[in-house]
């Protein structure tokens, strides 16, 4: 399926920034399933700098500089894309089971393996917990394929949590999510990456966009689509294969993948310092994605 | 350290004993196995390279070799050579100890020793270049991913990162010990921004001004060809070669090395710089300087990786400069150490040292590293359980302010705390054992005593291979069987001698001359702004405190004069000390109680830290603006600050006591430094820019300050005594009184007082003299001269100036309505005029960012 996504990012600021500085990861990277054929990001006010690179897991960084006071910044990134479906047919009844691929991710000298096993530790937003191992042990019997662990987690995640626009904020630590049973669809990224941790699994927070169909009858609205987040995990001698728990899904061509990492930390759309701009600025972003004949 | 107390007993020689536990580095004496329990003396011959330092100590004696040890610590406190102790911003820093008895190598156990070293300093050169490139180590299993992985110290942002020139790693340092066996161990390799070169470099410049003549029979390596293989490879890592403009970065004036960094940037000739001094700018770094900004070419950083870029390291960064990470990979900086270096401080890789060595190298590595067990390893964490009372366990990270811990040092609480924490993240600790280092003869008290030693030397790199500093920095325990050696806690410090055969001649390559110790002309133009605000301010507290501390003098000598002054010649001085100090509302009206026993208040004014505008208050300013300065500042008048120090520190008990009996001369320790540091800055400060702005500020202060206490004690119209007294005061507090008498003669009149302290240009305090001085300054400041038209700061003073000549003095000492409204108004204008004198110089000179905040991160759906 071939894709134009438009993301724009719009901070309205209370007062005068005078100079700011930013990291921007809002291009689609290039995977297996995925390549971005033609990529463009627009800055108002103009920047004074800007710099493209991959960076450590392989996203596309962008970086610009404003050194023109101004109240408002508007990023406007486009990009074609050409998204296919996870390779063909996962059987969630085949395949590695839980305890082989542990017993695999510790004795594999596979190089693949071993590089994978970064996705195991702790990262700057997740952390594994006894809670959260508690709450992932019951999806992973040992002779169970791993990836049908993986696919009951996250259905059990869609079912057991609910989606709640205005419950988290960035800041959501995830023992609150936990607690409180309810959080978007950052915050389940997060929770399931935590429990794969937890159970010894890598795990991988991946950042994008999901097209979302109109109803039947209506046309689909510009900027209804949003940003979007869903997890990867690894299955030793298999590779990496991609699950959203916010909508139980196995990822496949309506998910456009923007970038991945350790967690959101490593992925944020935006980042960066300001100089001035007063309290609470303004965000509004919208996301369109269309397809292309 | 802590002072050493002169003992009235001295010991009538000053022998070595060396201890009877263990290894001793001037004997050789080894505790063997058979003989343990008997505790035997057996004391042979000292070594041969000790032979000559110890039979010289025995020959100085303890008296004169008290006198030397106290003659060094002097110099290193005026150095202003200090170590400042963290989580105590209220402590005074402490002078830097040094141990004259320096520890010896020879030159044939140093070549052992170097080559070590500098292998090991190639082995992490390489290793950083695996570790931010194809990460070989790990693909090959040759270390375990969770080894580098887990360490906070991996920045994933400088992945990909190269240096120029053959290596990564630009400095390296080892902390090593000499083992029971002999032979030397590396404890901790330092990576991230290696500290302790500065001091080393100090230590010898003292031990070579205090055992001259044993310095020079000694044949020792001399330090400063490391230095200038330091200076060219770091102008060599410069894009530009023309002229490369290397900084070096300090986190400020809190850091605990700080004295370090000054100290470096001034021997090496490189500005020093704070973040704050530097800026990105359309991808190249600049240094904010008064002459606009200066590219930077390259950064000697001391502060930590981590906090570099807010941008993509730690966000919530104040020592940060935004987007430098971004620079440094399209090449248009380099860093040294470059950013991320802090990883291979890593302790795991202790453990994986030889198959590393074999597998970048080929080969077992020269030096032993101390034994290292990884808990997150298996096999290793069932060893760390069964000898757990043997080892000290490390957190991975130093980051994170957790400490190295020996188990039998801790109370059963803090015991099953750790091993609770060991527990459940094994992964995140090593344990080693613990070692005793061997010792060395140590001066304390006023006896030699054994102590253990650990050294940290220096590598950098250097065209195709690195340089060792020859010698390096020791630390002793505190005391025989000390386990922490730390300058945290407490221990000296020692210079290392590498001594040769014979005398060492001059290389060729160490005689090139070291012309870059001189700051040439363009550098003093390109100060960074912060450091000439800072002397700007350090002159106006300096000037302040001056003028606190005389109008204080004269009111103490006023009240307890011969003649009793009237109540309202009493409420009209004090009203003068609360002005002058700004210490308001203080003795604007207040109870007449007050008025009559003024002296508490008085004594407050001067000595409590936490009144703004006390004496105190401005002194502490002004110390801090100096700190921020001191690289600028002379050796002489470091002395002088550190004798204001001194004085200040001992200021409350100066003033507490019998307040009967003259409180005034409490008080003249003070004004005689302050007057030494003004003193200094005429005769001894170079006349750039710097010292043009500490004269500006001072001279706005003290003209200020003439004006306020014209206000107080010539404005009012008061009867004739109280006149003269007021006038008195006035003129004994600016140095006028004598001649005024001389002058005059006859008594107080205010016309001629006006004169002398107002028009007067040959009264060094008169305000016609400040505008002079202000004027002069100003037109030699640098500027982009566009057009004729004056600028902000030139039209002001020249207003000022001429508001003064053309003043009338009879006009200006009429009474009209029981006031003198021609000269209330003309003080007014005065006022004005140098208050935006200071905001028009501030404007244009100095520094007004406000500070950085993170971007909000977006919402999400």
């Amino acid at each position: 399926m071939k894709y134009r996504i438009r993301h724009i990012t719009e901070y309205q600021y209370a007062d005068r920034v005078s100079h700011c500085y930013n990291l921007a990861h809002m291009i689609p990277r290039t995977s297996l399933r995925q390549t971005c054929d033609r990529s463009q990001v627009k800055v108002a006010p103009h920047p004074a700098f800007t710099s493209r690179r991959e960076d450590y897991f392989g996203n596309q960084a962008f970086h610009f500089e404003i050194q023109r006071p101004h109240e408002k910044l508007i990023i406007t990134s486009e990009s074609d894309v050409e998204v296919g479906s996870q390779r063909s047919g996962i059987n969630l009844d085949f395949g590695i089971t839980c305890s082989e691929a542990l017993e695999l991710l510790e004795s594999s000298k596979d190089d693949e393996v071993l590089l994978a096993r970064e996705f195991i530790l702790d990262s700057p937003m997740v952390r594994a917990t006894k809670a959260l191992r508690a709450y992932a042990e019951p999806s992973f019997t040992d002779d169970r394929p791993l990836l049908s662990a993986v696919a009951n987690l996250t259905k059990r995640i869609f079912e057991e949590f609910e989606y709640c626009p205005e419950s988290t904020t960035v800041a959501t630590p995830l023992d609150e999510v936990m607690a409180n049973r309810k959080g978007v669809c950052q915050d389940f990224a997060h929770l399931q990456v935590g429990c794969l941790r937890a159970m010894g699994f890598p795990a991988k927070y991946v950042s994008g966009y999901i097209e979302t169909l109109p109803p039947p009858g209506q046309e689909k609205l510009v900027g209804s689509d949003a940003s979007h987040a869903w997890i990867s995990v690894y299955s030793p001698r298999e590779g990496w294969f991609e699950f959203d728990p916010t909508n139980n899904q196995i990822c496949g061509e309506q998910h456009i993948i923007t970038a991945w990492g350790r967690d959101y930390f490593d992925v944020t759309p935006l980042r960066g310092v300001i100089f001035g701009g007063g309290e609470n600025p303004i965000l509004s972003v919208s996301v369109d994605v269309a397809r292309l004949a | 350290m802590s002072k050493v107390q002169p003992s009235p007993i001295l010991p009538p020689e000053l022998i070595y004993n060396p201890t009877s536990a263990g290894l001793d580095e001037a004997y050789g004496i080894a505790q063997s196995q058979q003989q343990e329990g008997q505790s035997q003396k057996q004391k042979g011959e000292p070594r041969p390279q000790w032979r000559y330092l110890l039979d010289s100590l025995k020959a100085l004696g303890p008296a004169a070799m008290m006198d030397r040890h106290e003659k060094a610590q002097r110099i290193l406190r005026d150095d202003g050579a200090t170590y400042n102790i963290y989580d105590d911003e209220h402590s005074p820093s402490r002078t830097w100890g040094l141990d004259l008895v320096p520890g010896l190598i020879n030159s044939e156990e140093w070549a052992v020793i170097e080559s070590g070293l500098l292998e090991r300093a190639e082995l992490f050169n390489a290793l950083l270049k695996d570790i931010y490139g194809p990460r070989e180590l790990i693909r090959h299993g040759v270390i375990p991913p969770e080894a580098l992985f887990l360490h906070a110290g991996f920045l994933r942002a400088c992945h990909g990162i190269e240096t120029p020139g053959e290596h990564e790693l630009i400095l390296h340092a080892v902390d090593m010990v000499r083992t029971q066996s002999g032979e030397m161990c590396v404890l901790t390799d330092r990576t991230q921004a290696p500290s302790g070169m500065g001091y080393a470099l100090e230590n010898r410049t003292v031990m070579s001004r205090v055992l001259p003549s044993l310095f020079r029979d000694s044949h020792v390596h001399r330090l400063a060809p490391f230095f200038q293989r330091l200076r060219q490879k770091l102008s060599s890592l410069s894009v530009n070669h023309d002229q490369p403009r290397v900084v070096l970065l300090t986190p400020g004036a809190h850091n605990e090395t700080y004295f370090e960094h000054a100290y470096l940037a001034n021997y090496l000739g490189f500005p020093l710089v704070q973040s704050g001094d530097l800026v990105v700018r359309n991808g190249f770094v600049w240094m904010r300087s008064l002459d606009g900004l200066s590219r930077v070419d390259v950064i000697l950083r001391r502060v930590d990786d981590w906090f570099c870029d807010p941008v993509e390291l730690r966000n919530d960064s104040q020592l940060g400069v935004a987007n430098l990470l971004e620079v440094v990979r399209a090449g248009r900086v380099v860093i040294a150490n470059p950013l991320g270096s802090g990883v291979l401080e890593n302790p795991i890789l202790l453990k994986y040292m030889p198959a590393i060595s074999k597998a970048l190298l080929g080969r077992e590595p020269r030096i032993q590293s101390v034994a290292t067990y990884w808990c997150g390893d298996p096999e290793d964490y069932k060893y760390v359980s069964a000898h757990m009372d043997k080892l000290v366990i490390k957190p991975l990270y130093r980051g994170t302010g957790e400490v190295s811990k020996r188990l039998v040092d801790l109370d059963e609480a803090e015991r099953v705390k750790l091993l609770t924490r060991l527990k459940e993240r094994p992964a995140h600790y090593v344990a080693q054992p613990t070692l005793l280092p061997a010792h060395l003869p140590s001066f304390e008290g006023n006896k030699l005593v054994p102590r253990p030693a650990i050294t940290r030397s220096f590598a950098v790199a250097s065209d195709s291979s690195y340089t060792l500093m020859p010698g390096g920095l020791t630390r002793v325990g505190t005391t025989e069987g000390a386990f922490v050696i730390s300058s945290q806690a407490g221990s000296q410090s020692k210079d290392t001698w590498v001594i040769a055969s014979e005398p060492e001649h001059s290389r060729a390559s160490d005689v090139t001359s070291d012309v870059s110790n001189i700051p040439s002309d363009t550098q003093l133009i390109s100060l960074p702004s912060r450091v000439v605000e800072n002397l700007f301010w350090m002159g106006r507290y300096a000037e302040r405190a001056e003028a606190s501390l005389r109008i204080l003098r004269t009111v103490f000598m006023m009240l307890n004069g011969e003649e009793l002054i009237s109540d309202l010649s009493r409420k009209h001085l004090l009203e003068a000390v609360t002005g002058i100090t700004g210490t308001a509302p203080g003795f604007k009206d207040c109870s007449q109680e007050i008025l009559k026993n003024p002296e508490q208040q008085l004594l407050q004014i001067a000595k409590d830290p936490h009144l703004a505008g006390s004496i105190h208050f401005s002194l502490n300013a002004m110390l801090r603006s100096a700190d921020e300065s001191k690289e600028l500042l002379s050796s002489d008048t470091l002395r002088v600050i550190n004798d204001i120090r001194d004085a200040l520190e001992n200021l409350d008990s100066a003033l507490t006591g019998d307040l009967g009996s003259a409180p005034e001369e409490a008080l003249d320790p003070l004004v005689t430094a302050l007057m030494a540091l003004a003193g200094l800055a005429r005769e001894s400060m170079v006349r750039g820019i710097g010292w043009r702005f500490m004269e500006l500020g001072r001279r706005i202060e003290r003209a200020m300050q003439t004006v306020c206490i014209m206000e107080h004690l010539l404005l009012p119209v008061v009867p004739e005594h109280d006149q003269n007294a007021l006038m008195e005061s006035l003129l004994l507090s600016v140095e006028a009184l004598i001649s005024y008498r001389r002058r005059y003669r006859a008594r107080m009149q205010v016309a001629q007082a006006l004169e002398l302290v107002m028009l007067d240009p040959s009264n060094p305090r008169s305000l016609m003299f400040q505008f002079e001085q202000l004027k002069r300054h100003i037109d030699a400041l640098p500027r982009a001269k566009t057009s004729i038209e004056l600028s902000a700061e030139e039209r002001t003073v020249l207003s000022g100036e001429t508001t003064i000549r053309l003043s009338l003095i009879n006009k200006l000492s009429e009474v009209s309505d029981g006031e003198r409204p021609e000269l209330s108004a003309l003080l007014k204008k005065i006022h004005d005029t140098l208050s935006q004198l200071s905001i028009d110089i501030s404007d244009k000179y100095f520094d007004h960012r406000i500070g950085p905040q993170q971007l909000v991160r977006s919402n999400w759906q």
